[in-house]
């Protein structure tokens, strides 16, 4: 039977392009059990999901003019975790498989190169994937609800469709934004990765940021820019100062009506100049959550959608190779991609898992990989009346989560800290 | 336990907050679960073997090329020596540390002027100058030793970035006007042509650039100028 190939997404095409050699984009997502993991199991339960997912068991390949995902003749192992989250996922691995599947104690996590699905797609994997795991070593029947699919059946086409293609408006978005403050450190010479968790109770942090009239994801966007603007006001004179802008990633499935568990997201830039004066959290949390409603609109994003689809669309730019596409876009995204933000705060808000599951699985957290010229990144998911927010850095300093955290116990809300000490 | 300083409670076991690092200690408390293991992922960047073998393997061929298609011609090497030679020059100054994981700069960098002396010495050798000795190698030699002077103190002195910079550019100054004297010595042109104007120049910024060092207020004028 010939293999199965699938073309990158929109949004998937840049992270090859981008890749470099200690440095590649990637998300984790984990969920902690009641009981130490059975990797033996694990396995079994990965293979039942081959043929649900055959998006996921692929291969990451180099054509004349594109890269392509290709079914994978390399099983993905079951493999110890390591000292920190998200190795570097190297171009040779990438060749043969574009997941691991790693376990820890009682904590199975799975790590994704961000061109096989975005936060939503690995949230329903790894439902999937502990839900098979569940049924296997404890015999239960798990409904297939919320995130949960049902591996015997066969995948639906919507699920492996570039969704980009579909929504673009008919014209595209001027993508022009001013350069954001860019935070720095000792770079740690290995490439560890610093992962600090600061676990909150959902309920006190929703009621915080109902106190502010924002959502949670706007509250927390705030906090941290207001600590990003205190580091930069220690750092340089406020003339000299950038604009302070976090990056929220938006999941477009709650725009448009698509069930794809590819990439369907795209980021927002949003926040505030210090040179104009200083800010309150009341403004920042005011000016965070005005822009997001104007901004996440299903029209906006159409128009967004477009500017990233667009390109694709140029002859000329299509038959360039793939080594020069790669020159190009890799310009693009530094200017473009990561050049508006200072971090990214990306919250998958809450992971729903069916009723069954809940005593056996005790804990869901989601980690996104440092980006490639800043330090920090913030991802937030919530789980059982818990909220946990994993801040990753690869630089030693720790002064942002510091300034971050603390500020929200100032604020009323309780933080539990945990790190993966080296 | 909670830090006093940030007010976040830490896991069991911590000796220090990983916030702030103010150090915490229950004398009642267990040693904590680690949420990691100590294990460290093997490779941490890939390879770059396959484009040193092929820059490597495509710098033979060029100069087996050149040296070829001179003698073919002229059954002498002619101007293939010399591109040969500049090649092989480029490939030890750009390409050769990086067969190194860690390069030792302080170590390459008189390699790489030791190979452009030899260069030179090359092409006056097969040009029949008598300019080498008393011209090209002194230059050469003197660049040499500014440069890894340079290097050195840039690398393993963290401060006087001034002091160090300043001292260069004065020195540098120096080294015209002895540039001039060895031109002058071998090529009998008159002394004091044209060295006194890069003396001055570079001898004005350098004493600007020491003086920035010694007097605090230039010094955050020049650190507010030159920042980026």
């Amino acid at each position: 039977m010939p293999k199965k190939w699938y073309r990158l997404d929109t949004a998937a095409l840049i992270f090859p392009a981008i890749s470099r050699r200690d440095w590649s984009n990637a998300f984790r997502f984990s969920a902690t059990l009641s009981e130490p993991v059975d990797p033996e199991i694990l396995e079994r339960a990965l293979g039942d999901l081959k043929k649900r997912f055959p998006s996921f068991f692929v291969r990451l390949g180099q054509g004349l003019f594109w890269y392509y995902l290709e079914e994978s003749s390399e099983p993905v192992r079951v493999m110890p975790d390591f000292a920190y989250p998200l190795t570097f996922m190297s171009r040779r691995e990438l060749s043969r498989n574009c997941l691991r599947v790693l376990f820890y104690k009682n904590r199975i996590a799975v790590e994704f190169f961000h061109s096989l699905t975005d936060g939503h797609g690995g949230s329903v994997f790894l439902a999937t994937l502990v839900a098979r795991y569940l049924e296997l070593k404890y015999g239960i029947d798990i409904p297939c609800e919320g995130p949960v699919r049902d591996p015997d059946e066969p995948p639906p086409a919507a699920e492996t469709e570039d969704s980009f293609l579909k929504y673009a408006a008919g014209s595209a978005a001027s993508e022009n934004e001013p350069k954001a403050y860019r935070l720095r450190g000792s770079r740690e010479p290995d490439g560890f990765r610093h992962l600090t968790t600061g676990t909150v109770e959902t309920q006190v942090l929703l009621d915080a940021a109902h106190r502010y009239g924002v959502s949670a994801t706007a509250f927390l966007a705030a906090v941290m820019a207001e600590s990003v603007i205190a580091i930069q006001a220690a750092e340089r004179p406020p003339k000299r100062q950038k604009p302070v802008r976090i990056t929220i990633p938006v999941d477009l499935r709650k725009l448009f009506p698509s069930s794809t568990v590819r990439n369907f997201a795209l980021v927002l830039n949003v926040g505030v100049d210090p040179r104009f004066g200083s800010y309150t959290l009341e403004d920042l949390c005011r000016v965070i959550w005005h822009t997001l409603q104007a901004e996440a609109t299903p029209q906006n994003m159409a128009g967004m959608i477009a500017a990233n689809v667009e390109p694709q669309k140029i002859t000329l730019l299509r038959l360039a190779p793939v080594w020069l596409k790669n020159v190009v876009m890799d310009l693009v995204y530094l200017r473009r991609g990561e050049g508006g933000g200072c971090l990214n705060v990306s919250n998958l808000s809450v992971f729903s898992l069916p009723e069954a599951m809940a005593p056996y699985v005790t804990r869901a957290e989601f980690i996104i990989g440092p980006q490639r010229s800043y330090p920090h990144n913030c991802s937030v998911l919530s789980y059982r009346g818990k909220t946990y927010i994993n801040m990753i850095r690869c630089i030693r300093e720790s002064e942002l989560e510091r300034l971050f955290f603390s500020r929200l116990v100032e604020l009323g809300i309780p933080v539990d800290i945990e790190t993966n000490r080296r | 336990m909670y830090c006093v300083k940030c007010g976040v409670r830490l896991q069991e076991g911590v000796t220090a907050c990983p916030l702030c690092g103010t150090p915490v200690w229950n004398p009642e408390e267990k040693p904590g679960e680690k949420t990691y293991p100590d294990t460290l992922p093997r490779r941490h960047s890939e390879s770059n073997l396959p484009s040193l073998f092929f820059l490597t393997a495509l710098t033979v061929v060029v100069i087996v090329v050149e040296l070829a298609v001179c003698l073919k011609l002229y059954g002498a090497l002619r101007w293939g020596g010399f591109a040969a030679g500049g090649v092989l020059l480029f490939y030890i100054v750009a390409v050769l540390p990086f067969w190194f994981r860690r390069p030792l700069m302080v170590a390459f960098l008189p390699v790489d002027f030791l190979a452009a002396g030899l260069f030179v010495w090359y092409i006056a050798f097969a040009t029949g100058g008598r300019w080498f000795w008393s011209f090209a190698f002194p230059v050469i030699g003197i660049a040499c030793l500014l440069t890894v002077g340079l290097y050195v103190l840039l690398k393993y002195i963290r401060r006087g970035k001034l002091f160090i910079f300043g001292g260069f550019l004065i020195l540098v100054g120096g080294f015209t006007v002895l540039i001039e004297l060895f031109e002058s010595v071998t090529f009998h042109t008159p002394m004091f042509l044209w060295s006194l104007f890069p003396l001055a120049g570079f001898f004005t910024a350098g004493l600007f650039l020491l003086l920035g060092g010694i007097i605090p207020p230039l010094h955050r004028a020049i650190k507010r100028r030159l920042f980026f």
